[in-house]
């Protein structure tokens, strides 16, 4: 397993990777600047080769307009190179927010990382859409 | 008689003052500079002060009188002489000169205020000459009957004005300041007034002040005349900002008239600071018991003034000097009227020798007054109206009412509403002004430097640092190879002073001429133009955006006729990645303003600070800075509050999240002075109530459709679904809110949101 962290002291995106399948850890309050180190966490592990990402939301507290907007970028460029995504341990409030903003009709929210790892090597050849419609069923 | 005088309190010792000491606002140095005179022993004793018009010289002179007189200890007498037309002749002004000259030495001698305003014989003010100084009086009482029988008029001019030098020679030591020293050249004589006025002070040690209309003075003192006396010059404009405010807020506690800020501002801003047109619309809402607190209420007491009240008066009575008969001032107010709706406000000197039945003579001291009244400049051949926004409202009415006789009513309402549609503007110029990158500083301080070549190049920097936290990015600059060297710049100018073209005028402050040399020598080929913009919009700019800067920046350099230049594009929120093609194609320089922050801070740094106030028990307002995540501060406030009242921590969250997008709103939808969110949280029994301000206007939308392009398409997409980027927020605030208002406030718009409190399912 390799663990990897960028950002500094006190706002550290840690992400690790597990087989074919990349987790990052969103830290804090996401805004622009996480939300931004966020996305830039994920394209780097897609540049490598990563095909399936679980953004861990369990050190997340509050997620702002902006940081959802951020979230969308990354839902963008993993449609892009046809990989899978997956978010966990997202808190309530947080869940019906993207709830509302109609993120989960694009990214399945997991309960747990165990949950979204199952998810994320269950079906490799699957997109975001069946993922989707896996979410609305 | 004494003047009446206005004060907050009655411990101001006003001699020649109609303001107290204590409420006289601004003017500190100027004021300073014109009492120093007594004190110095130099022969470098004389200042010239040129005013513009209305902008207070003659009640800062009678301050400067003032001191003087209460500064017994140093027994320099001051006397304040007030060049008047009435006086008929050069002969019978340098007499009253003479007179006031003893009176107010008397009166300072003998310590009677008062005595200024008294009216002795000259016997009776002989005799009131305490003994310490009666040798030089009774001398020059003599020396003037001799020439006054004699009938000698020029020996008689030069020994009234020459009264300070023989108290000099006898050791009273006086300061002489000269109010409407312009008027000196009206008063016919044989004599040329002004000069013989400047060869007398110049062979004395007499302090003295030559005070009058800018334009006016420039032309009867000549540089040869000012350099021989060695006069010091001292410029007198409208009040700067602050002064403006501080005046205001003064005057509405000394009328208690109430004032609230947007009112304040509008005044400050509408009226250039000038103290004439604030404090007659302060006196004038006194009289009529009117609260100036909100825009409506200022422009209605604004119009009323325009209409019939001070300001008025004030431009009929500078009319009337220049054209004393009824007839010839309404062919003038048409004259004046028709030349500012001419091209640029502009008319031929030969179009108002045809309209007006004058010699040329005439003429030419007809427009020589109106140029000294600053009511027109005249250039060449050609007079150009003033375009001064007071004086503008002025001449429209006048034209509208006295030469084509529309109904007064009329004039009246649609001054008070293009005023009223005009206020928003006027502030949000401000506004504008004020959350402006401060380019020109920002370029002045251009001086060869080398920069981290990213700060210039958006897609380098968002390349290397999007996502970066501040101390990333700055090892990350720190370490960069590549590096831009600035130009040295000597000189910046607004756009608009080198092409007056729309395009400009309205981004007066925000596109910026800078004149450098790039290379190691001031040589032709090193000399370099930069042309650089800071672009309108909060967001990304797009392609169409950059595409209208970039002909618009390219057009002003081929119609100036500029050399080499360099396009500096800066977009507060960046550029779309099809603007970027285009920068990069066209070699453009372009920034977002975090670049530009990082650049300035290369040289300079700043902080801010939180306030949390209580201000009921049931009653909290917090003030943060924008940015900075700040917003969390507010969000955690408003957790302790809400469970003061035991909302459920669903309906906490619901509120820390609208909150938290009620302040990125604030922050990104407006010009706000002073970078600040204001909030108030308001606790019933069954209730929370949060309201959400910031000072500034809401972004315009008469901005060019291609300018706003990017914020236009930023807006349509949030309205497209999940692919839209930005625009949630309110729509998050409704959905999480029980109820949401937006309150139209002068000053933009204030958002208050309510979240009742229910039991627990």
């Amino acid at each position: 397993m390799e663990i990897t962290e960028s950002g500094v002291k006190g706002e550290v995106i840690c992400s690790r990777v597990e087989g074919s399948v990349a987790i990052i850890y969103a830290q804090g309050y996401l805004n622009k600047i996480s939300g931004e180190q966020t996305e830039r966490e994920c394209r780097n592990r897609l540049e490598d080769g990563y095909r399936a990402l679980v953004l861990n939301f369990s050190d997340t507290q509050i997620v702002n307009s902006i940081g959802v907007s951020i979230l969308l970028g990354v839902i963008d460029a993993v449609e892009e190179t046809n990989s899978r995504l997956c978010f966990c341990n997202v808190n309530n409030h947080t869940a019906q927010l993207f709830d509302m903003l109609g993120l989960t009709r694009h990214v399945y929210l997991a309960p747990t990382e165990e949950a979204a790892l199952a998810w994320s090597s269950k079906d490799q050849t699957a997109g975001v859409a069946a993922a989707a419609a896996a979410t609305a069923n | 008689m004494p003047p009446e005088t206005y004060s907050s309190n009655n411990t101001a010792q006003s001699v020649l003052g109609r303001i107290a000491p204590q409420d006289f606002i601004g003017r500190e140095e100027t004021l300073n500079a014109l009492v120093s005179l007594s004190t110095r022993d130099e022969t470098a004793h004389g200042i010239l002060l040129l005013a513009a018009p209305s902008s207070g010289a003659s009640e800062l002179l009678r301050q400067a009188y003032d001191r003087l007189f209460h500064s017994f200890e140093n027994g320099v007498a001051p006397v304040y002489f007030d060049w008047s037309a009435a006086d008929g002749n050069s002969e019978m002004a340098a007499r009253r000169f003479l007179y006031t000259f003893l009176l107010q030495t008397t009166a300072y001698l003998q310590r009677k205020p008062a005595l200024v305003y008294a009216q002795p014989t000259l016997g009776e003010l002989v005799e009131m000459i305490p003994v310490s100084d009666d040798q030089w009086v009774g001398a020059l009482i003599e020396k003037y009957e001799r020439a006054r029988r004699e009938s000698d008029e020029d020996a008689l001019v030069r020994l009234c004005l020459s009264a300070p030098i023989e108290a000099a020679a006898k050791g009273r030591r006086t300061v002489v300041l000269f109010d409407n020293a312009h008027l000196i050249e009206e008063l016919p004589g044989k004599l040329a007034l002004s000069r013989e006025l400047l060869q007398i002070l110049s062979r004395s040690e007499t302090g003295f002040v030559l005070s009058g209309l800018r334009r006016r003075l420039r032309d009867a003192i000549s540089y040869e005349e000012a350099h021989i006396v060695n006069l010091s010059t001292l410029l007198l404009v409208n009040l700067n900002e602050s002064e403006a405010r501080s005046l205001t807020v003064r005057l509405s506690a000394q009328l208690s008239v109430e004032l609230n800020d947007a009112a304040r501002e509008l005044l400050v801003h509408q009226f250039s600071g000038n103290p004439l047109f604030i404090t007659s619309v302060m006196q004038a809402a006194q009289r009529s018991s009117r609260m100036l607190t909100s825009f409506l209420s200022c422009q209605k007491t604004y119009v009323d003034e325009l209409m019939g009240g001070r300001i008025k008066h004030y431009y009929d009575s500078q009319l009337a000097r220049v054209a004393p008969s009824h007839a010839m001032r309404r062919t003038l107010v048409r004259l004046l009227y028709e030349s500012a709706m001419g091209a640029e406000g502009k008319a031929s000197i030969d179009s108002w020798q045809k309209r007006l039945d004058l010699s040329p003579d005439a003429l030419q001291n007809l427009i020589r007054a109106l140029h000294g009244l600053e009511i027109v400049s005249h250039v060449g051949e050609s007079i150009k109206v003033s375009d001064e926004l007071v004086w503008r409202d002025y001449l429209r009415a006048q034209y509208r009412i006295g030469v084509a006789g529309e109904a007064r009513a009329r004039v009246v309402v649609e001054a008070l509403l293009d005023a009223l549609k005009r206020a928003p503007q006027t502030l949000d110029r401000h506004y504008r002004r004020k959350s402006a990158l401060a380019l020109r500083p920002l370029l002045d301080r251009f001086d060869w430097q080398r920069v981290p070549a990213s700060l210039l190049h958006y897609g380098k920097f968002t390349q290397a640092y999007r996502g970066r936290q501040a101390g990333e990015i700055a090892s990350g600059l720190a370490g960069e190879t590549e590096l831009v060297r600035l130009p040295q710049i000597v000189y910046t100018a607004s756009a608009a002073s080198y092409y007056p073209s729309p395009d400009f005028i309205c981004e007066e402050e925000q596109c910026v001429v800078a004149h450098g040399f790039d290379g190691d020598f001031y040589t032709d080929s090193s000399e370099v133009v930069w042309l650089a913009v800071e672009m309108d919009g909060q967001k990304e700019a797009g392609r169409g955006a950059v595409e209208w800067w970039h002909e618009r920046l390219v057009n002003l350099a081929r119609r100036s006729g500029f050399g080499r230049v360099r396009l500096w594009l800066i977009a507060t929120g960046g550029f779309t990645p099809d603007a970027m093609k285009f920068l990069s194609e066209k070699d453009i320089y372009a920034s977002n303003r975090h670049q530009i922050e990082l650049l300035t801070s290369h040289l300079e740094g700043e902080a801010a600070s939180v306030v949390l106030t209580e201000t009921a028990s049931d009653e909290f307002e917090i003030v943060i800075p924008m940015g900075g995540d700040s917003e969390l501060i507010a969000a955690n406030a408003a957790e302790m509050i809400a469970r003061r009242i035991n909302f459920q921590p669903e309906a906490i969250n619901q509120i820390k999240t609208a909150l938290i997008e009620a302040c990125i709103n604030a922050e990104e939808h407006s010009f706000s002075p002073d970078r600040k969110i204001y909030q108030r949280f308001r606790l019933e029994s069954d209730k929370l109530v949060i309201t959400v301000s910031s000072r500034g206007v809401r972004l315009p939308a008469s901005l060019p459709k291609d300018v706003r392009g990017s914020q236009d398409r930023e807006d349509n997409a949030s309205n497209n679904g999940l692919r839209g980027r930005r625009g949630w927020g309110l729509k998050l605030i409704r959905s999480l809110m029980d109820e949401v208002e937006f309150e139209r406030v002068d000053e933009g718009t204030r958002l208050r949101m309510t979240k009742f409190l229910r039991p627990p399912e």
